[in-house]
């Protein structure tokens, strides 16, 4: 199981790791280590488990096959052949090998499956899918909170692929009954999102494409470790981190009035990371938090990221003695960006490190 | 046998006023009697209790907050926290708890109802409505706000009323089913509203409908405090005519009440006090309901009484709720308007059943 990549990064990594870790080999492994977060050990780990999976039932099916080839031509009767996937729930999902019609219920999903090069598979989106160009094409099921169950079963997916987990429950009993699968993906990190479509790659039969995908934003990834700054080294402290890079003190705004920001379980305390930032609000509660006003006032931060909507045009009042005000270091990042775990959100990490590092881009 | 009910009835309604007249007319003789005495030592003492608990209420809520403030010397930051958004927000709270408490004691005694309430009435939705209303059609003219929320409100009052009303009068069934449906009803045109509205807009307006008071600004103080004034200062001129229509509109049409115009008084108050409180910080349930019946619980049903001290302890009630939301989980915030709904409802059932 262990790659090792003929990157400068990674060998810079590899030779800091090797000294104090033996079984480290890769950048990506050491990226796991040094945040120290189980989530993303756990996304790994579960990548293999769930290749391993598919293996075994491609192993099982060619088995099967052996012996009766002529039903081959029968696949798209209930007698098709089938396959087990893992979902980021950890719920084992049944598919048929060959998935031909999807449907999807967020509009990250519906970027990563025409990213993995499978876009013609959707036959239905949500009302909030707008990027690619394509994808406003395809017919509409209604939006991510309120889908329309009816429309979906009238398009006969093979499976319905659901962003979290808010209504699952009634989501898998509607449609199991009538036979489609529901896949569950829930990327939290960059780290989740490789491997998210690097799983979209393997159901859809397209891994030439994910691969390349990955392969391409992972390399611009390490471009912006190389100008920013490589991650925390695991026996670093955050603070010598912080001083390494020249961390910018940031602050996110999501709306203005109420004043909501993103908390310690948002994905773009992360990106923010790697972007030679460190989120003011890092520490707060939930993911997207409504914030006292007072402590916005006393958080002082040096660049303010306004998320770009109708209602978030500007930081909030509360930030006008702030250095970030002072210094003009407002920067607005299409909402669409931030809020979708897709491949864009590499577009925001380089727009995010242009903007907190203008200097090192010169 | 037809007749005699309706003799029975009238005397029985004669007998009723008399015993009301005669009441009234023995208080006169009453005044410097050393039970009406008692009962104005009584009413002073319980006055200057509430308006010493408020000033203790807002000190502690200003000395109270996400952030610590030192309380002398401060820095240019902490005078901004301290100036600029604590301060106007325990004010607004303040005024929007006096509003809703006065409303909710006017309305009761106009309508002869326990259960009315700007909430349960449909004033507050038909505020929100004219609130939201404002914000698609003139979004860059924060003036139309209050004014289309007293609309609203305005025209959701008259609504129940001409409702509940019928030939045979008005009766408390009537009441609170014409304001559960009006209720619904614009509940379910905001629903609407909101759907129609892109996700961005419909974010903060979800949070206001639950009644949020951190968008609190200086304009907004002074628009709700004169509001609340001249709110209270109405329904407190019209207290002893609402004492006598809490009698009967009859009986205090034959007193000489000009119902009509008391009528008009009351829910015009009602409705601007109403509409700045829900312009400024959305839907706070529950304050109009229990509030003032918790002062007559202490005062009597005394409407010269009853009113302002709602206005008082409405206002203590706020800030003490809203001074929970804000510190509760900081740096995060609940919603005041379910602060306001854990702390009224049980409190409200304790008193009532040791009473």
């Amino acid at each position: 199981m262990f790659r090792v990549k003929a990157s400068k990064a990674s060998t810079v990594i590899f030779i800091r790791n090797a000294l104090f870790f033996p079984s480290i080999f890769d950048a990506r492994e050491s990226r796991a280590f040094c945040f120290a977060k189980r989530g993303r050990v756990k996304a790994k780990v579960k990548r293999q488990k769930a290749k391993l999976i598919v293996v075994l039932a491609m192993l099982v099916l060619a088995g099967c096959r052996g012996g009766a080839n002529s039903n081959a031509a029968n696949s798209a009767t209930s007698t098709a052949p089938t396959r087990v996937v893992m979902d980021d729930l950890d719920r084992q999902v049944t598919l048929p090998v060959k998935v031909t019609r999807v449907v999807s219920t967020a509009p990250s999903v519906t970027e990563n499956i025409f990213a993995v090069g499978a876009g013609d598979r959707l036959v239905g989106v949500t009302t909030f899918c707008n990027y690619p160009e394509q994808a406003k094409e395809i017919a509409k099921i209604g939006d991510t909170m309120t889908p329309n169950m009816e429309s979906i079963i009238a398009l006969k997916p093979d499976v319905v692929f659901v962003s979290t987990a808010s209504q699952i429950e009634a989501f898998m009993k509607t449609l199991d009954a009538n036979g489609i699968a529901v896949y569950v993906t829930n990327p939290t990190s960059l780290e989740a999102l490789y491997s998210n479509l690097e799983q979209l790659g393997i159901i859809f039969g397209t891994t030439d494409a994910s691969t390349k995908l990955i392969a391409d934003l992972e390399g611009r990834e390490h471009e912006i470790w190389k100008i920013v700054g490589y991650p925390l080294h695991r026996d670093e402290s955050l603070a010598a981190h912080d001083k390494r890079v020249a961390a910018v003190k940031v602050f996110v705004q999501i709306s203005k009035e109420p004043l909501f920001t993103i908390g310690n379980g948002a994905f773009l305390n992360d990106l923010i990371v790697t972007a030679g930032g460190r989120s003011v609000t890092e520490q707060v509660e939930s993911a997207f938090p409504k914030l006292s006003k007072e402590t916005a006032a006393a958080l002082n931060p040096d660049a303010i990221i306004l998320s770009e909507s109708d209602d978030n045009k500007e930081p909030n009042e509360v930030f006008k003695n702030s250095p970030a005000v002072k210094n003009g270091r407002i920067y607005k990042v299409n909402a669409d960006l931030l809020s979708r775990p897709g491949p864009r959100l590499v577009d925001a990490l380089e727009q995010i490190a242009k903007d907190l590092h203008p200097e090192k881009f010169k | 046998m037809v007749s005699a009910l309706a003799e029975r009835f009238c005397w029985a309604k004669a007998r009723r006023i008399f015993e009301t007249y005669s009441l009234a007319k023995a208080s006169g003789n009453l005044l410097k009697t050393e039970k009406f005495q008692n009962s104005r030592n009584r009413a002073l003492l319980i006055g200057g209790g509430l308006i010493a608990l408020l000033l203790i209420v807002l000190a502690g809520a200003a000395m109270l907050g996400a952030e610590r403030l030192p309380l002398f010397d401060l820095n240019e930051q902490q005078r901004s926290i301290l100036y600029d958004i604590r301060l106007p927000r325990i004010l607004l709270g303040a005024c929007v708890g006096a509003s809703l408490a006065v409303a909710g004691a006017g309305l009761q005694s106009l309508l002869r109802n326990p259960l009315a309430e700007p909430y349960l009435l449909g004033v507050s939705n038909g505020a929100a409505l004219g609130t939201m209303l404002a914000f698609v059609f003139f979004q860059s003219l924060e003036v139309t706000r209050p004014l289309l929320a007293f609309a609203g409100a305005g025209l959701a009052t008259v609504a129940v009323y001409r409702m509940a009303k019928s030939r045979a009068g008005m009766n408390v069934e009537r009441l609170v089913l014409s304001g559960v449906i009006v209720t619904t009803f614009l509940s379910s045109v905001i629903v609407m509203l909101t759907t129609l509205l892109d996700a961005a807009k419909l974010r903060s307006f979800t949070f206001w409908l639950l009644g949020d008071l951190s968008q609190a600004t200086r304009n907004g103080v002074y628009l709700s405090l004169g509001a609340v004034i001249v709110g209270t200062v109405v329904l407190t001129s019209q207290a002893r005519a609402l004492n006598l229509m809490m009698v009967g509109e009859r009986d205090a049409f034959d007193f000489g009440v000009e119902v009509g115009r008391v009528r008009i008084l009351v829910f015009g108050a009602s409705s601007l006090v109403v509409g700045a409180a829900v312009a400024a910080s959305g839907s706070v349930g529950y304050v109009g309901l229990i509030v003032p019946h918790l002062v007559r619980l202490s005062v009597g049903s005394d409407n010269r009484l009853v009113v302002p001290f709602s206005a008082v302890a409405g206002a203590i009630f706020v800030v003490f709720a809203d001074t929970i939301a804000r510190t509760a989980i900081a740096p995060r915030e609940l919603p005041v308007g379910a602060v306001t709904a854990l702390i009224g409802a049980p409190m409200f059932i304790y008193l009532l059943r040791r009473n």
